[in-house]
């Protein structure tokens, strides 16, 4: 077999088949709502270390999602855990309660 | 010996309703708790998706209902079930027999202030959907001052647990992006942003207004909820939302926010349904005997629902569902009272 | 020959002398009845020690020296005893709440302890030798009126009065005792809405104490006319004589008593009734100043064994508006914290709302938010934070103000330091009503203040501690701390609780005044900086829970708010307010419990019409708003303001 080379760089596209589901069922199983999220973005918007460093619980759930976990911690890991986002999410979830589910389901403790 | 059907709300679906009963030939009486008629009709500009004026259609409406017997600043004090019909006695002393009763209470609009993150009633510069077409409708509101950059925050009180109200509104995103456009036509030189989390644009040429929207008039679609509104010491507002298809958190300075109140169901017709014991589903809209085939008719024999009393809709709709409620009540009436006799009010009208 | 003179010369001679007044009538002192009680006693006396024992040794070393300094402090040594006495044996801090169950647990405890204490004195008086270390010691006083009998034509005051006293005490406890049983079946005649469910040790222990004194009762009194007994045994006495005849049932009596004893002391370590000698541990290493850093071992231990599974944190709690709650706590956390049911253990930490009202309201002051804390650290501190993006923040801050608005700079030429720093927190960007009233009335009563988080900020860090993650806590507090010490400022004011106890309490701002705004605002209309206008209004108050269980605030704002219109009295007020219901504190409730618990406030808060209700926490203030914008209950039209709010509407 000839080896063209095509892999050599590593896809910048989202490969869904990576998503862990059973790991995301672990996950849901501590925090149900976290099936809720329609990405609104007011988590991100009202996020009080986002003007300092990248930080949104959307875009983790969204990595969580699309089979990247380590983008998603990394996405969580400057939370000051402030609750600013669980007081605007208009789906009513519980924000911190997933964030540190979210690490615990995801994270090496 | 005629049936008298008692119409409780004088907005669009009632007045529809009015004239399509009194032209079946029924005694018609409209009640109407403010002191004018036309609901929040009366009170808008323009309306989607063609621009055609609000003031016009009403006074279309109003042109049907000749012979109706109406009452404004009137409410229904109490209301009992006899045997086949409704003794109603009205707040003006009159008591009414009604052989069917049909609510058309309508909606009331979501109060903006509720939603304190986004300042309405603190800072100057935050106005809703509502205050901008009485805007339009009377030119002039301190508030708006020559506005330079202007938002629109789509679902304010609507698909929102925080504010109470998990369902959405339905007309408040074609609003949205009609407001928008009128700004862009009063003020050319204003950038216009509209900040939503889904657009629903369902209806027929509602995309092609979001087209024009986007092509004709250059308004920025932002997907991504305004959550934090912050005032800067000139009275201009710092907005927070976030980009959620650039994945960024964005902030804008503007100098005239719209929030896009969204529908509620109307705290003076639960009061009135209430007294009939007319069972709430749990968004507080009255219930029907069945959503799809019997939408006009509630669980209770005689009474009837129209319009935004069950639920958010555009005014086709309202107008529609007004007309479909007077054939079944018409049907009701026919079965229950075989011996009463309507002739049909005949006015010729060209087509 | 005086007492004491028995005592010394009965232990050096060890000669079989007795006091006049009582005949010592078995030589040996001892009797097989008694032994179902030495068995329990005695696995009750080594369970005990060895449980000392253990904790003692878990203790951190510097906080085991503290704990035998603080025992010669003459200081802390007058308070342990005062603790001692006030909340182990008469339960003052029930007694202040609920007056009748303050009756009935004093009664057990104090008349159980003296009819101890009298019971020794007696034998120390009339037999001296049965005590000491003899092998009659441990269960001779317990059952001193089988073992003598009265001295005929000997009869004496000292004597009398013994017999009174005893039989007094006796009668006591059996009130105490008839109470608790009609506890059972009728909690809320005692004030007592919701009562702990027993586990099936408390059951064994609860009825046999139940049993012990009546039994006590019936013993004694079918010996009453032998050895000798006063106004309740004796008439007792003669009506068994009236009933029974003859008096074959000593023994039985006097066995089922001793089983009893024996039943009791066994089932004590496993039951709730530890608390007995463990509060007394408790106290001492409380007062003391040791603090439990982790939820089972150390202090924590003396602590969980402390809670007496009273069943007053049930009504205090909450979220008990809704039964389905009740499993959520505090005695039920620490009963699971004894049988280390980690999941339990878990789920009730992180569901707690953390509004400290269980710790007010507990009569040994068991702290059990704290342990929850506690607990919830054991899971959460661990987990990866990366805060190295403050240092870069805080440093960006040190160079000058964090974006003030132009009205707030102090004019070129003056002291540039203005006069006061107003953090906001994070909360209050989501209510800025509470930041535009707080700068109008700074505006109105001429005070220079810079907004220090005007653009956003630093969260102060409370809410990672309240989940238990200290780690990360200190990171953001050092960096705020960083900010405000550099910043010149001597006077810090907070308009949020939650911000204002973790900067008092846990910042040490070197030489920086730390007040809440309705303290701040307070002394502004004290000293006639701040003029509000006397309205008609009536007005309520609420105490947030971070502010008055928290910090101890209650006066200052409502000596404020007197001067704005007519207080009036909320159905629970002070240490007792009901939490609103929002607290950041819970990790796990959910919208619609909240709103239950917002329910309650409320319904609490309008008991006396107010026009307005006043909060001074924003959390508070949102919560407040939402539940009477919602409200699906009836409730009378009232607005929800904030504190600076109602000040500034005032001006």
């Amino acid at each position: 077999m000839v080896d063209f080379g095509f892999g050599l760089v590593p896809s910048s596209r989202i490969n869904l088949d990576l998503f862990d589901k059973e790991r995301y069922e672990e996950l849901a199983s501590m925090e149900p709502d976290v099936r809720k999220c329609m990405s609104c973005g007011s988590c991100t918007a009202v996020c009080t270390a986002g003007k300092y460093s990248a930080t949104s619980l959307r875009e983790a759930i969204e990595c969580i999602h699309n089979g990247q976990p380590d983008k998603a911690l990394g996405m969580l890991k400057s939370c000051q855990f402030c609750g600013k986002c669980t007081m605007v999410c208009p789906r009513g979830i519980n924000t911190r309660h997933l964030i540190l589910s979210i690490n615990k389901t995801y994270g090496e403790l | 010996m005629k049936n008298n059907v008692l119409i409780v709300g004088g907005g669009p679906a009632g007045l529809e309703a009015s004239s399509q009963l009194q032209r079946l030939g029924y005694n018609v009486i409209l009640i109407e708790r403010s002191t004018a008629l036309g609901g929040h009709l009366a009170k808008w500009d323009r309306l989607f998706p063609s621009g055609v004026s609000a003031r016009e259609t009403l006074k279309s409406l109003m042109g049907h209902i000749e012979g109706v017997k109406y009452f404004t600043d009137t409410e229904v004090q109490s209301i009992n079930r006899l045997e086949k019909s409704y003794n109603v006695i009205l707040s003006n002393g009159i008591t009414v027999l009604a052989d069917a009763v049909l609510m058309t209470t309508g909606f009331d609009l979501f109060k903006a202030s509720r939603k304190e993150e986004y300042g309405y009633g603190i800072y100057n510069r935050v106005i809703t959907n509502a205050d901008l077409e009485a805007y339009f409708r009377n030119g002039s509101d301190p508030r708006i001052d020559n506005p330079k950059r202007i938002g629109f925050v789509h679902c304010v009180g609507s698909r929102d647990e925080k504010a109470g109200c998990r369902s959405c509104s339905k007309v408040c995103c074609a609003t949205a992006v009609k407001q928008a456009m009128e700004m862009k036509q009063a003020f050319p030189d204003a950038d216009v942003f509209c900040f939503y989390m889904d657009l629903r644009l369902f209806g027929r040429h509602y995309e092609d207004m979001y087209l024009s929207a986007q092509r004709d008039y250059g308004i920025r679609f932002i997907r991504g909820r305004v959550a934090e509104v912050a005032e800067n010491a000139d009275g201009s507002l710092q907005v927070k939302a976030e980009d959620t298809v650039a994945s960024k958190p964005l902030k804008a300075s503007l100098d005239l926010l719209v929030l896009m109140a969204g529908m509620r169901p109307s705290v003076s017709g639960r009061r009135v349904g209430d007294l009939l014991e007319m069972p709430v589903e749990e968004d507080g809209y009255f219930s029907v005997k069945e959503g799809i085939v019997s939408g006009q008719k509630s669980p209770h024999p005689g009474i009837f629902l129209a319009g935004a009393a069950t639920g958010p809709k555009t005014l086709p709709d309202t107008l529609a569902d007004a007309r479909a409620a007077a054939v079944m009540i018409d049907q009701y009436l026919s079965d229950v009272f075989p011996e009463a006799k309507h002739y049909k009010n005949l006015v010729r009208e060209l087509w | 020959m005086t007492p004491l003179s028995y005592i010394l010369t009965a232990q050096a001679a060890e000669v079989a002398q007795a006091a006049p007044e009582v005949i010592d009538r078995i030589p040996s002192g001892y009797n097989h009845f008694v032994i179902p009680f030495c068995i329990g006693i005695a696995f009750f006396l080594i369970w005990i020690t060895v449980g000392c024992i253990r904790l003692l040794l878990k203790i951190p070393h510097h906080d085991r020296l503290r704990f035998w300094a603080s025992l010669v402090n003459p200081v802390t040594a007058l308070k342990n005893i005062r603790d001692l006495f006030f909340d182990c044996l008469f339960h003052v801090k029930i007694w202040k709440r609920k007056p009748l169950l303050g009756y009935m647990h004093s009664a057990i405890a104090f008349g159980w302890f003296m009819l101890i204490v009298l019971g020794h004195i007696e034998v120390a008086l009339f037999v001296p030798k049965r005590l000491g270390i003899s092998k009659t010691a441990l269960f001779y006083p317990i059952f001193y009126r089988f073992f003598v009998w009265m001295n005929p034509g000997h009869t004496t005051l000292r004597g009398w009065v013994f017999f009174f006293l005893m039989d007094f005490f006796l009668l006591y406890v059996l009130t105490g005792i008839s109470l608790a049983v009609f506890k059972r079946f009728r909690s809320l005649a005692l004030g007592m809405k919701h009562t702990t469910k027993p586990s099936f040790a408390d059951r064994v222990a609860l009825y046999s104490l139940w049993l012990i004194f009546p039994l006590r009762l019936l013993a004694e009194s079918f010996t009453a006319d032998l050895s000798g007994g006063s106004f309740l045994t004796i008439p007792v006495n003669h009506l068994w004589h009236f009933i029974f005849g003859d008096k074959l049932w000593i023994m039985p009596s006097w066995w089922l008593y001793s089983i009893c004893l024996g039943l009791f002391f066994a089932a004590m370590p496993f039951s709730r009734y530890m608390h007995i000698l463990t509060e007394v541990l408790w106290i001492l290493l409380r007062n003391a100043g040791i603090k439990p850093n982790h939820p089972r071992k150390g202090v924590a231990e003396a602590e969980i064994y402390a809670c007496s599974s009273c069943g007053l944190c049930l009504d205090a709690c909450p979220m008990n508006v809704q039964k389905k709650n009740l499993k959520y706590s505090s005695v039920y956390f620490i009963r699971f914290l004894r049988r280390h049911n980690e999941k339990k253990i878990n789920e009730i930490a992180d569901k707690c709302l953390m509004c400290d009202k269980c710790h007010a309201l507990c009569p040994v002051g068991v702290d059990a938010p704290a342990l929850r804390r506690a607990q919830r650290a054991t899971v959460n501190n661990s987990i990866c934070f990366d805060y190295s993006y403050l240092d870069s923040a805080s440093a960006a801050v040190e160079q000058g103000w964090t974006s003030p608005g132009p009205d707030c700079r102090p004019a070129e030429g003056e002291d540039s330091t203005p006069e006061v720093m107003y953090f906001a927190g994070c909360m209050s960007h989501l209510t800025p009503r509470i930041i535009k009233s707080v700068e109008k009335v700074f505006k109105a009563a001429g005070v220079s203040y810079v907004f220090a988080d005007e653009g956003g900020g630093i969260c102060c860090g409370r809410p990672l501690m309240l989940a238990g993650r200290n780690e990360a806590a200190a990171k953001t507090i050092a960096a705020n701390k960083k900010m405000i010490e550099g910043s010149g400022c001597k006077t810090l004011v907070l308009s949020c609780p939650i911000c204002f106890k973790v900067f008092k309490e846990e910042y040490h701002l070197e030489g920086i005044k730390v007040l809440h705004y309705t303290q701040f605002f307070n002394e502004l209309i004290a000293s006639g900086r701040l003029k509000p206008v006397m309205g008609q209004e009536r007005l309520v108050y609420h105490d947030p829970c971070e502010l008055g269980r928290g910090c101890n605030v209650y006066y200052e704002p409502r000596a404020a708010l007197s001067q704005l219109g007519t207080l009036v009295k909320a159905s629970k007020e002070y240490d007792e307010s009901l939490c609103c219901g929002g607290s950041l504190g819970s990790l796990t409730l959910d919208a619609r419990d909240r709103a239950k618990i917002s329910e309650a406030a409320v319904i609490s808060l309008v008991a006396n019409k107010p026009d307005k209700i006043v909060t001074a926490c924003p959390l508070c203030l949102k919560t407040f708003s939402e539940s009477v914008a919602n409200s699906s209950y009836p409730v009378d039209p009232v607005r929800v303001v904030d504190f600076a709010e109602a000040i500034s509407e005032s001006l």
